[in-house]
């Protein structure tokens, strides 16, 4: 019986290691395999070379990878149980979600408690599972880029819920976790897979696509809450602020001028009406902030995190539950005080003005508007169930001003003609 | 996994475990290398596996505990002995009858079928 070299047997291992065999049990069993095999065939009067070659070819295409691929295989299968409930896990969180999502899009109810559920599942119960498979079956040394890649994903869909459902915290966990996968898990796991791939071209490309696609996602965050069009608005409302205080000084003015018993409703009312507004701003921000009323004023619109938050208003002018509620701050309350002052309005113009002026006045709140899909909806919901905090506080300081101008319409009046019954023609 | 003129993959499928069990329950103690040129010799190469067929099946046996192994060094190399745990003494009982009970209804079931009747009728 011939008897390998030293030297033959360490070639042999190291041809072992070279064509991808990692794990130590399977490098011993097949090196004694191929040795054994090599020596009964020198026996037989075959060269090294040769009984090397002819017992490599015995393996097949797939050659002694083949061998490790398989024994993974069978060693990580996972069993039937573990099988179904990963599968009912990743099907029951990926409907749920996408329901979700469809019910967001077109409003309906139940879309959060879906996507809460789904994420849940998600987080909770499918990612966990998959990790542990993904742990039993890769060596140890990739234990903590799979534990990595976990945590990434973990993150990304909790921040991905938070964002969707306006809780705090959403843009730092998004961003965490997708940081975590595009700078950390992404191009590990590709650099690991093209060290040992086969193509690499379209390991190449394939790890470039998913880079891509993660920048895309940071790129369309950025432009989603472009500070270029949130300072555009609060601009705004800065000049129409600056006018409201104008519009007040020069009706203060006015008020002086004309001196008139009559009028005297008319300028507690609009006083009274602009800062019940103002109020209501503090208390909107208050809400967002999530402070005492008292220390709203010194909340800045441009550093607060939900200045783009949807909820805020919905929740407090129309109740938590949807349901138009009637505490001190509400839609129906505002749209109320709206049509009274309108109406006392109306009242300082010529009969035969009201009519006209019923439709052309400032402040109106009885037509219909559009709503996002095109359909019909009405003030209290057009206003108050989709908007921005910041563009809602823009909003009702456009309505301080056409409360000022409505008002100063009427003193221009009094002042042009103090006694006139007639309007000017 | 299987290079077999003679018989379908899928039928061979899932008796790889019942070979090597019943391999070691008769031999006690074998390597991975001669339990591979037994089975080609028993079946006169009726069932051929590719080389290196067997280790992921050796692996999956140790790992389920039915098998245990025994180093042995040789000049540069270390050879692996497998043999059966008490377990894989049970297991290598019940694969084996399994199987038996398995070919008996098979053998019964086809018994009466005559793949090709009109032969048969015109001898």
């Amino acid at each position: 019986m011939a008897e390998l070299t030293e030297l033959q047997v360490e070639l042999i291992a190291a041809y072992i290691k070279e064509n991808g065999v990692a794990q130590n049990e399977l490098q011993v069993d097949l090196l004694d395999h191929l040795c054994t095999s090599i020596e009964n065939r020198i026996s037989q009067g075959e060269s090294f070379e040769e009984a090397f070659q002819y017992t490599l070819s015995l393996f097949g295409p797939g050659g002694l990878k083949q061998v490790q691929n398989e024994t993974f295989e069978l060693l990580t299968e996972m069993n039937a149980i573990m099988k179904k409930v990963t599968f009912g896990f990743g099907l029951t969180s990926t409907f749920l979600l996408l329901a979700g999502t469809i019910f967001k899009l077109m409003h309906w109810p139940g879309a959060s408690i879906m996507m809460v559920l789904g994420s849940g599942l998600l987080v909770l119960g499918y990612l966990p599972m998959i990790l542990a498979h993904k742990l039993k079956e890769s060596p140890k040394d990739e234990a903590l880029l799979h534990i990595g890649g976990f945590v990434g994903l973990t993150m990304t869909s909790i921040g991905v819920l938070f964002k969707v459902m306006h809780w705090p915290g959403a843009s730092v966990t998004l961003l965490g976790g997708m940081a975590v996968l595009a700078f950390g898990y992404v191009p590990i796991y590709f650099f690991k897979r093209y060290k040992t791939s086969v193509n690499k071209p379209v390991t190449l490309s394939s790890s470039m696509v998913t880079m891509a696609c993660l920048i895309l996602i940071f790129a369309l965050m950025k432009t989603g809450n472009s500070i270029w069009y949130e300072d555009g608005v609060l601009r705004t409302d800065e000049l129409l602020v600056q006018a409201v205080e104008d519009a007040s000084a020069s009706n203060a003015a006015m008020y002086a001028q004309v001196n008139s018993d009559d009028l005297l409703t008319l300028r507690r009312e609009s006083d009274d009406l602009v800062k019940h507004i103002d109020s209501l701003k503090l208390e909107l921000l208050a809400w967002a902030a999530n402070v005492p009323r008292a220390e709203a004023a010194k909340i800045d619109l441009r550093t607060l995190e939900k200045m783009h938050d949807l909820a805020v208003g919905r929740e407090l002018m129309l109740g938590v539950d949807d349901e138009i509620n009637d505490g001190r701050f509400s839609g129906i309350e505002l749209k109320g005080m709206f049509e009274h002052y309108r109406n006392l309005v109306l009242h300082y113009y010529p009969t035969e003005l009201q009519d006209v002026m019923k439709n052309s006045l400032g402040l109106r709140t009885d037509r219909a508007f559009r709503n996002v899909e095109g359909g019909e909806q009405d003030w209290i919901h057009h206003q108050f169930e989709y908007t921005p905090l910041f563009t809602l506080i823009t909003n009702l300081t456009n309505w301080q001003l056409e409360i000022r101008q409505m008002e100063n319409q009427v003193l221009l009046s009094k002042i042009s003609r103090p006694e006139a019954s007639n309007p000017p023609s | 996994m299987y290079h077999c003129p003679m018989y379908s993959q899928e039928l061979l499928k899932g008796t790889l475990q019942t070979i090597v069990l019943s391999l070691l329950a008769e031999n006690e103690r074998m390597y991975g290398y001669e339990i591979t040129q037994h089975v080609k010799d028993k079946t006169a190469g009726e069932i051929q596996l590719t080389e290196g067929a067997l280790y992921p099946t050796l692996h999956k046996l140790e790992a389920d505990g039915f098998l245990t192994t025994e180093k042995v060094s040789i000049g540069k190399r270390v050879r692996k002995y497998y043999s059966l745990t008490e377990n894989g003494n049970k297991q290598a009982n019940d694969k084996v009858n399994e199987f038996r009970r398995f070919s008996e209804t098979m053998n019964e079931l086809l018994n009466s079928f005559n793949p090709n009747p009109e032969l048969q009728w015109q001898s």
